[in-house]
This record gives C-alpha cells, structure tokens and sequence, in this order.
C-alpha cells in the first residue's frame, strides 16, 4: 500500500469518543523483536576485538582502525535505533465496537482490520525475552478470506489481559452497550487439567522420536556388523541433531500444559521457555482428534489436537501452531476434554462410544465397520475402520497401530467427498472424507462398503445442512436464548 | 451419463462440453510430441556416434515405453472427460470425476467463500470455462473445467445467489 508515511488517525487526546482512541504498542518492543539484530551487529564488531586479546594481538592493532569500528559500530546502533523509534511510533491499534485496526510499517504502510465477531481464537504469547520484560503479544485469528492472524506486539502483560478480555466481550454479543467504553475485567477462570511435568518428559521419551532413534541404532548396528567396521556416527550426526531437536520441541512446548473452562470458551496455556495462552472461544473448534502412538499404549496416554480456522498445521501447510488440545493424557481426561469440547455429543452413551472409539474395535456401541471381504488389504485395520453417526457429530475410528479418533460436528462439515481407487474399487469400498478447515485433524471413513457408504454420503450431507440452519451465529452469547427455545421445540416434536 | 456406484442416489448428473475432449486432447497430443522430441535428443546423438556411452537399445526401450504411456493415457482421455459431472440439488452441489481414482463431492450452497472462472487461450478458442469453488476447507477442490462459457457464467451466478442466500457462517 502506497499511502504516504503520515499520522492516518488524529492525536488520541483530541478524539472526543474514548473508545475509539488509537493506542500505540510498548516503547521496547521492536527491540524485544529485533534484539537478534542487535546481537548480530554486536557480535560483529566486537568478536574481532575480543579475539585480538585473546591472540595478544591488540596492541597490533593501529589506534586509528579501532576508532573508526567502534564509530561503524555505534552509526548502525543509531540507524538500527532510529529505524526502531520510527516503526514503533507508525505502529497503532485501535478497538472499537465492531472491529480490531492495526496500521504499522513506516514506508510500506499496512492496516488490518479485523471483524470482532469473526475471531476464531486469541492467543497472547510471551517469547521468553518479552517475559523478561513483562510483555505480552496479542494474536487473533480471524479466518476471513485467507487473511492471517492480526498481531499486536508487544503490550504489558495486564494491559494484554484487559483487551483480551475486551475483545472477547464484544466478540461475544454479551457485552452491555453501556459498559462499552470501560475495559472489561478478567473473566473467572476454572482450572480443569494440568499435565505435571514428568509425564511430559515421559510423553517425550515415548514419542516416535524414540521410534526413529531405536530404528537408526538397529540400522547403525547392522550397518556395521555387515560392512565389518566399528560404528559410524558421524554420518548419523545430522539426523541425530533432528531427533534432538523434535525431543527439545515436543518438551517444551508441552511443558505446564494448563486447560481451563471460561463462559467464553477454553483456555490452553503451555511452554517452558516462550509461553503462549490461547483461548478458543464456544463453537470455533472444527473438529478433534485423539491419537496414540504404540509406544503410549503401555501408559495408557492420548495425544488430543484440534482444527481451528487461521491456526492451520495441516501436513504440507504452514502451521502457526496451537493444534494441540492435550499433548498427553489418560483416557479419562480425553473423555473430560471430549465434554467440554463438545458438550452435547448426541447420544445417550457418550463414554461407551468413545470407550469403544479410543480402543475398540468391529461393531461396539454402534460402530459400523469395513467389510469383511476388505481384510485383503488392510489386514490390521478393518476392524477398526469405522464410524458412528450420533444426532450432532460423526465420529470415525481408524488404525491399528496408530490408533486414531476424529470427531466432527455436522455444523462445522465444510464439504465432503466420496473417494475409491482401483484397489478398494476390487473389493467394494470406498472412502468417505470430511473437509474442515485446514488443520492437523483428518476425517476420512476408511473403507466403508459401498452401499453403506453412499449412503452415509446422502445422509450426511442432508444432516450438515438441517444442522447449519440450527447453528449458534458468530456471537455466542446473543443467541443462547434463542437457540435453547429452539432445542426445547425440537424436543417436543420429537 | 452413466451412474455408477459411487454416486448418491437419484441424481441426474450434467455432462462438460463435448469440446473439452478436444482441448484434453490438444493438450494430451503436445506433451507427447514434447516427449517424443526430448526422447529423440539422444537418440540422435548416439546414431550420429557423438555419445558411445549409452546402449542403443536403452533409448529405444524409452521411446517405446513413451509411446505406450502416452497411447495409454490417450485413450483414457475420453473416458475421464465422460466421467466429470456435476449437479445442482436445492442445498448443495455435486462434483464427480475420475476413472480410476474415482471422486464425488458434495459442496453445500451456504460453504462457498467464492467462485472462481477462468478461462486459458486454449479453452477461450473452444469456447470454453473452468470453474472453481473455494470454502473454508483446503481439501475442497472442486473444480468443474470444460464449462461452455455461458454455461459457467450462468452457474457463476447461480451459486454466488444461493450461496448469498444459504450463507452459514464457518
């Protein structure tokens, strides 16, 4: 955008309107983002001089030469802190009513603004240099039309809290017209689950990293038992460090996993060094899954993750993140995660399906499962391969292995498709696949018949479209009323 | 257009252009000859002895393989083209394709974010249209090509009416 670098808002003090006042973010924080600038340029200019006391060859070095580094040196700090003054004073925001505006960049002006209504999640995140200085990011989600999130970085930790509470009012349709100007103060908060840090360290040590290393040793040892030679590990050294380093992710970002429940949808906060909080608002949670690894079925741990639109994460697309809904658990926090996520299931045995959906297998509570006849080419999975249908979602199980469970509300199915290749063409199934918004969690009925496939096809599609038009708008508050008069009808009818 | 069983029950599905076959087909013929003409580099280089490397009977044995690829996926050119269809129900939209890798989609009305309509110089000589739906979902692509552009011009008005009309929210 070409507008010409200059004030687009007039001064906050002379708006007469409060609430629509432009604020600016923290002083420091194009530092707090640029700081590997300046590590580098330090780095740079002092690492000739350090050396050169180290190798005694200081006094080599003519007067003249230190003079002029150390004036390079302190130009590019000027230029690297006037360049931060500027970028933080073109940086406003600004809450109103209805939307979020962000305008920021000094020659390349940008101004996002974002729906309230439409937010699908706000996430406030603290690197661990802004935790030090007590700053926080606020980053929400908005989903419209393929724009990303609108950041705010970085704002003191309080100030962060108090607009995101702000905006979570406003977003909800609850918030009273006469209270709109005053911030809103923190909701209460529920503190349901807690992930103790052993278990994340044990969930890390069973990971499938593990898998990779236990195959990279056997292969190492066989290697050089066939080739006769001592073992290499230099050649491995790469993977090694690859390892190392999805062990060091996984802790870390699991580490002091929190859940909590909100009026204004579930709150997730996590991380051992940078920390981030989200908060997912009712009805912006697409679709869930739960999967267990076979090393984690000796411990009984589940990993649960989550669609979100605007967070991504599906395989092959950029993620920012945050798909995960639990990082380990037993099968009695799923099941509590479960109910909170989704708090009508639509059946009358909600643990008994998902009893059967986590580690069961052919038809336990409703399931309806593959052919028989497709146990040709999916020796291990055709009895687990399955779906349930209950009054508000699909349910569908697969794997045997890696076993795994996707739920997806018929409101939030996007579209659907059925799908068979040569092979499953041969034996008579075909696939089922839920599209929902980009994310980690895949629906796909595997090898269902072919009858009883086209007709879960017909049937679902007719149930997305009888759900959508019961289905809580954007602002979850202003329609709660609305929606239970029309749940008790719907019960009374039937 | 003949229903097999895949498809939902009951639906009449509209067939593409007849013409479309024709722009497959074009497209099919130059990435053949293209191969052809690539294939032949060494063959002609090996004939005129500037490369003594390679075995003749390699090249040849490529070139034969070309030919059978190419004559393969020819002839299933027709069959896939028959096999795309589309139809329009009161709620949503249905898609088919494929031969072997057979697919049929269903995309409410009130999902769509937008439609796309694009036309190539190939298509435009045909007088044809592609035609794009986007939801929310980046698994959905439903692509119908080979539309005559009046044809997609009237289903580009037609969804992004009752796409207006049904519109849900994600």
């Amino acid at each position: 955008m070409s507008v010409p670098a200059e004030e687009q808002a007039p001064d906050p003090a002379v708006i007469d309107n409060p609430q629509d006042a432009w604020h600016r973010v923290h002083p420091i924080s194009p530092m707090v983002r640029g700081w590997l600038a300046i590590v580098a340029v330090l780095f740079v200019f002092g690492r000739d001089r350090v050396e050169g006391i180290f190798m005694g060859e200081a006094e080599a070095l003519p007067s003249d030469a230190i003079w002029w580094i150390v004036g390079v040196g302190a130009a590019v700090v000027v230029v690297i802190a006037v360049f931060f003054y500027l970028s933080w004073r073109f940086t406003r925001y600004q809450v109103t009513a209805e939307h979020v505006k962000v305008n920021s960049g000094v020659l390349f002006r940008q101004q996002r603004q974002a729906r309230l209504d439409r937010v699908q999640a706000i996430d406030l995140m603290q690197p661990l240099l802004a935790r030090i200085f007590g700053l926080a990011e606020l980053k929400f989600e908005v989903a419209d039309a393929g724009e990303s999130a609108v950041k705010l970085s970085f704002l003191k930790l309080q100030d962060a809290r108090t607009l995101r509470a702000t905006i979570l009012s406003r977003a909800s349709g609850g918030a009273d017209d006469e209270s709109g100007p005053q911030d809103q103060p923190e909701e209460a908060e529920h503190r349901v689950l807690h992930v103790t840090p052993g278990r994340v360290f044990g969930a890390t040590l069973l990971s499938g990293a593990t898998i990779a290393l236990l195959l990279l040793a056997i292969i190492a040892v066989v290697m050089s038992f066939l080739l006769d030679e001592p073992l290499v590990i230099t050649g491995l050294l790469p993977v090694i460090i690859g390892i190392v380093a999805s062990y060091w992710t996984t802790f870390s970002s699991s580490f002091n996993f929190r859940v909590s429940v909100l009026e204004d949808g579930i709150r997730l906060r996590y991380g051992l060094l940078d920390t981030r909080t989200q908060t997912i608002p009712p009805g912006r949670i697409q679709a869930v899954s739960v999967v267990q690894s076979p090393l984690w079925r000796f411990t009984g741990w589940y990993k649960m993750r989550l669609n979100v639109a605007g967070y991504g994460g599906a395989a092959g697309q950029p993620a920012s993140g945050g798909n995960t809904l639990l990082p380990v658990g037993t099968k009695q926090e799923v099941l509590q995660l479960m109910a909170l996520v989704f708090p009508d299931p639509g059946t009358e045995d909600p643990l008994g399906l998902f009893h059967a959906g986590l580690e069961g297998k052919n038809d336990d509570a409703g399931f309806t499962t593959s052919p028989r006849r497709v146990r040709w080419i999916s020796p291990f999975t055709w009895r687990r391969n399955g779906f349930v249908v209950t009054r508000t979602a699909l349910v569908a199980r697969s794997g045997a292995f890696w076993r795994h469970l996707a739920v997806v509300p018929h409101e939030r199915t996007q579209s659907m498709a059925l799908e068979r290749g040569p092979l499953s063409r041969r034996f008579g199934a075909m696939d089922l696949v839920m599209h929902t918004t980009p994310g980690p969690v895949a629906v796909r009925v595997r090898q269902m018949d072919k009858h009883t496939a086209v007709e879960l096809f017909d049937l679902q599609s007719s149930r997305a479209a009888e759900a959508r038009k019961h289905s809580v708008g954007d602002r979850w508050r202003e329609h709660h009323d609305e929606q239970d008069s029309e749940r008790g009808g719907e019960l009374t009818h039937g | 257009m003949p229903s097999e069983a895949i498809d939902p029950h009951g639906v009449v599905w509209t067939g593409v252009s007849k013409n479309y076959l024709k722009v497959r087909l074009l497209g099919w013929l130059l990435t053949a000859v293209i191969w052809l003409v690539v294939l032949s580099v060494p063959l002609v280089l090996v004939l005129i002895g500037v490369w003594t490397w390679l075995p003749l009977w390699v090249i040849w044995s490529l070139i034969a393989l070309n030919v059978v690829i190419s004559a393969w996926t020819g002839l299933l050119i027709p069959r896939q083209v028959r096999a795309i269809g589309y139809a329009e129900r009161d709620d949503d939209l249905l898609i088919r394709s494929g031969v072997f890798f057979q697919r049929a989609m269903v995309v409410p009305y009130g999902r769509m974010q937008y439609v796309d309509v694009s036309v190539g110089p190939v298509e435009r000589a045909f007088g044809l249209c592609s035609l794009k739906l986007h939801t929310a979902a980046v698994a959905t692509k439903a692509e119908i090509p080979g539309l005559p552009t009046d044809e997609g011009a009237r289903l580009r008005e037609q969804l992004s009416a009752r796409g207006e009309a049904k519109l849900a929210g994600l």
